[in-house]
């Protein structure tokens, strides 16, 4: 405590007290009388102000050089996401050549035999088909559109349709005679799962957005009988009559499907007597129906 | 007069001169600026009192913040800048307060 007594009461720089009691001066306020002692006062508060302005001055240069700093890490991030992003894009295009060199090479070597080919839905095909359209009920609104998971039952929605009930349209059409199958554009190869996530129907772990749309190429007018009076169509009409499910089928004249877009090379390997590949432009070659 | 122009001209020169604070000694610009404060409103109060000196305000002025600057760079040496910076502010804070108490009974009579 002494220490802070010490500094309260010796508030005033003792060089006054001694400087007074030398010139033995006391009492009344006044400023200096002598000319070099006006000039000292006036230096010394010249002093005291340049360095309070200066202070001040800095304090406010400091501000935006700061904010400068700060935006220049804003900038230098954009950048460097901007960079990663060129990356990515790289990274995709040289995983859709590997892709296609991949195609390339299953077509110059094993892709002679177009059943296999087509089977392994290895290249896209065209020819006639069935086009086959199912959606949710009209009253099962939080289908496609977005709503939370939180906003509905999930399944016990029955107006909803689920990944079994692709699956047994799927699976029918495949035993009608459908000879290549696609959902919402994807194409479906024989190691190809329709499972559910959530809400969702995944057909190669990629979710799909209602109204289904199952493209089938086969001969499309047997097809689609065959189709409708099978145990699957009739489940299927069973869907629509009990819980309102929309189910459209028609038949079509040339459909087109894609390839897979993941093929997995899982036996193949390079053969050691063969000469190198010759390269073809891209994997074109098409399983005709 | 002479203080009053001196006061003014200080400032105008630190505005428009401007002149370049190193970078070396920018930390201890601030507690320079408290320290310049107690000198100030010590040389206030002496007049106040009538024991004013020139000589006495100019050097306890440069002295203050010298060693204020100087405590502050020893302690930013020893890795405790930070807690002597904060000592030195109260210190002459308290001074500060107290003096301009001094100045305020001298000029209210209260």
């Amino acid at each position: 405590m002494s220490l802070l007594t010490n500094v309260m009461e010796h508030s005033l720089d003792e060089g006054y007290a001694q400087a007074a009691a030398r010139r033995g001066e006391t009492g009344s306020s006044h400023l200096p009388k002598a000319l070099r002692a006006k000039l000292g006062l006036a230096a010394g508060l010249v002093l005291a102000a340049v360095v309070v302005t200066l202070g001040a001055a800095q304090a406010q240069v400091s501000a935006p050089a700061e904010a400068k700093e700060r935006q220049k890490l804003i900038d230098r991030i954009h950048d460097e996401t901007r960079s990663a992003d060129t990356l990515q894009k790289d990274v995709d295009g040289l995983r859709d050549t590997v892709g296609d060199e991949q195609q390339a090479a299953l077509n110059d070597r094993g892709g002679s035999d177009r059943l296999v080919e087509l089977l392994a839905a290895a290249s896209p095909v065209h020819g006639p088909g069935v086009d086959l359209v199912v959606d949710d009920a009209p009253e099962a609104s939080s289908g496609g559109d977005g709503g939370g998971p939180r906003e509905s039952t999930g399944f016990s929605d029955t107006g909803r349709v689920r990944d079994r009930d692709m699956q047994r349209v799927v699976n029918g059409l495949w035993a009608c005679g459908a000879e290549a199958v696609s959902v919402n554009g994807q194409r479906l190869t024989a190691l190809s799962a329709i499972r559910a996530a959530g809400e969702a129907i995944l057909v190669d772990n990629r979710p799909l957005a209602p109204p289904y749309t199952v493209l089938a190429i086969g001969d499309g007018k047997r097809l689609s009988t065959a189709f409708q009076s099978s145990a699957d169509g009739q489940y299927l009409r069973m869907l629509q009559h009990d819980y309102g499910i929309r189910a459209r089928i028609s038949v079509r004249d040339d459909l087109r499907l894609p390839a897979a877009p993941s093929l997995i090379l899982r036996y193949a390997g390079p053969d050691p007597a063969a000469p190198p590949p010759a390269r073809r432009p891209s994997g074109n070659g098409k399983g005709e129906k | 007069m002479i203080a009053v122009l001196g006061l003014v001209v200080g400032v105008v020169v630190g505005l428009v001169v401007r002149p370049v604070v190193p970078s070396g000694v920018e930390p201890y610009l601030p507690i320079a600026v408290v320290a310049a404060l107690d000198a100030v409103f010590g040389g206030l109060r002496a007049m106040l009192d009538g024991i004013f000196d020139d000589k006495v305000f100019v050097v306890s002025f440069l002295s203050n913040v010298v060693v204020a600057a100087l405590i502050v760079f020893l302690g930013d040496k020893l890795g405790v800048g930070a807690q002597l910076s904060t000592g030195v502010v109260v210190v002459l804070g308290i001074r500060i307060f107290s003096n301009a108490a001094a100045i305020r009974r001298h000029v209210f009579r209260a």
